[in-house]
């Protein structure tokens, strides 16, 4: 089952504006457009270099 | 003389107030003068603090008459983007929401400027919570290009840029998440550095994305962003992003000298689907650092292919991250035009969101590879010439396209790998408007592309001209 963007905005609090709801069809597929181009990527081998440093922000 | 003064950049008036030649106080009244009639028309500011600059600007004159002279910007007036935070005094974001937020903590940067004896003089509007790229704020009224008032100046600082560009400022911070600093430099005619990502510590600034929030100097020549610059860098540790890596000199690093200098030129991406007379003139600056001695040599960088993927599905979810509560709670609060990229943000899954982080990853490893090969990238930094106000499209070589695709992309991929970049103008177009000319340079290489800025600078690209509008209340 595909849900509609009104749908999955509903399901997170957010109502949509009735005229927003076709500009932000056209975004998104817009940008699944994008995202099937960069499934060609391959990216097997690049980590998201997401720093998890223990016990504070900075190794002093 | 009041007319002069308010039209020098910063390099200009260091020595007059170092030697005592005009005070800080004969500046800053007679730059806020300026400000209160051009901004009628320019809209650039949000607030004026006349009463708190005179007085900065008292204490600094107390300072140097005493012998203690602090540098190039002590005494200078400066007002800065509505999403930096001074204690006390009203930072709005140019929003509704915060339209009456008064932090109770100065940002680290603001207060380093002080240090160095910078007069603030008020906050400048911006495209709302700096989520755009116009600064047509349906708060605080639309911000108009001096260069041609029917036009928008660009964001999100479109008040920096046209602040500066108007001699309402004589310099000023923008900060940049997809552009907002190059964007409006590039459209205002003046020069804006986006630094190495955490050179610059953000404690104070209220984020628009986290991982792509940057601060960096707007100001009249480059010689000014590089002392700028001095000022502001610094780890700062109260930033989780702020890098520890020893200050920088860049003002005394600035010669000219850029004889057999590599500059890569990327074809296929940062030339691709420009306007004519922006790739035009872009093309003559390239031919004009070869002409200074500089040596260019066309490189490749693959992961561009998805640069403009990652930084949308980043900025848009990471925005929408900070603002889900309140785009929840009260939606009608925020700008119709923000309220819909908000939405939009909320719609990529974390799994999205996270394979944007390795394409991002890819890109960064092919920058380094690239710089490999070149010393700088030049650029333009925007393929089109922003369009009249109220337009959400924009002529490209004869066909109508979306105008913030097409004005990000050439700002993204410096988001995304933190690289230090530069804009500095290298002409004027149709409708009076300004081109830039985009250097980007290794990390933390800010005294390298502001070197190459430097050279080009003095081929004096505008030849002379200013802002219209601001030329004709003068």
């Amino acid at each position: 089952m595909k849900l509609s963007i009104r749908d999955v905005l509903k399901d997170k609090g957010i109502i949509v504006k009735n005229n927003h709801l076709p500009v932000l069809e056209e975004r998104w597929e817009g940008m699944e457009l994008l995202r099937k181009e960069a499934e060609d990527a391959n990216l097997d081998d690049y980590d998201i270099a997401l720093r998890n440093i223990p016990g504070g922000d900075h190794i002093e | 003389m009041s007319k002069d003064l308010v039209s020098k950049p910063v390099e200009e008036l260091a020595p007059l107030i170092k030697n005592r030649e005009v005070s800080s106080l004969e500046v800053t009244k007679a730059v806020m003068n300026h400000a209160e009639t051009v901004d009628e028309t320019i809209n650039a500011f949000i607030s004026m603090t006349r009463e708190q600059a005179e007085n900065a600007a008292r204490q600094a004159d107390q300072e140097i008459a005493s012998g203690n002279y602090k540098g190039m910007y002590h005494g200078i007036p400066m007002a800065v983007k509505d999403n930096l935070y001074i204690k006390d005094e009203l930072t709005t974001m140019a929003s509704k929401i915060h339209g009456k937020y008064i932090p109770d903590y100065t940002a680290t940067i603001i207060d380093k400027m002080k240090d160095a004896g910078i007069v603030f003089t008020g906050k400048l509007n911006m495209h709302e919570y700096a989520w755009g790229i116009t600064t047509n704020n349906p708060h605080w009224g639309a911000c108009r290009n001096p260069w041609n008032t029917k036009r928008y100046p660009g964001g999100s600082s479109g008040g920096s840029g046209a602040a500066v560009a108007s001699d309402m400022s004589v310099a000023s911070l923008g900060t940049d998440t997809a552009g907002s600093i190059r964007i409006p430099s590039s459209t205002c005619g003046i020069v804006g550095l986006k630094p190495t990502f955490g050179r610059v510590s953000k404690y104070g600034c209220f984020p628009l994305a986290w991982s792509l929030d940057h601060i960096g100097p707007m100001t009249k020549t480059v010689k000014d962003a590089a002392g700028l610059l001095e000022i502001i860098q610094g780890f700062d540790k109260n930033d989780p992003t702020s890098i520890n890596v020893p200050e920088n000199k860049y003002v005394d690093k600035l010669n000219g000298d850029i004889k057999d200098l590599v500059i890569g030129v990327n074809e296929d991406y940062y030339f691709k689907d420009v306007d004519r007379e922006v790739e035009e003139n872009v093309r003559k600056g390239i031919k004009k650092l070869e002409e200074l001695g500089a040596k260019v040599e066309t490189i490749s960088i693959p992961g561009l292919k998805h640069a403009e993927y990652a930084e949308l599905v980043t900025s848009l979810s990471e925005a929408s991250a900070i603002h889900h509560r309140n785009l929840v709670n009260r939606p009608d609060d925020y700008g119709d035009d923000i309220r819909l990229l908000f939405e939009l943000g909320e719609l990529p899954s974390a799994v999205e969101y996270l394979q944007a982080q390795q394409l991002r990853r890819q890109l960064k490893l092919d920058y380094q590879k690239a710089f490999e090969k070149v010393d700088v990238l030049v650029t333009p930094t925007l393929p089109i010439i922003q369009p009249e106000i109220g337009q959400d499209t924009v002529d490209l070589n004869g066909k109508q396209v979306d105008l913030i695709n097409h004005t990000i992309r050439f700002m993204g991929p410096s988001n995304l790998t933190g690289l230090p970049s530069l804009s500095v103008p290298c002409g004027v177009g149709k409708e009076n408007m300004p081109i830039g000319m985009q250097i980007i340079g290794p990390p933390l290489r800010e005294d390298l592309i502001l070197n190459v800025g430097y050279a080009f600078e003095k081929t004096n690209p505008l030849q002379g001209q200013k802002p219209s509008f601001a030329k004709s209340v003068q």
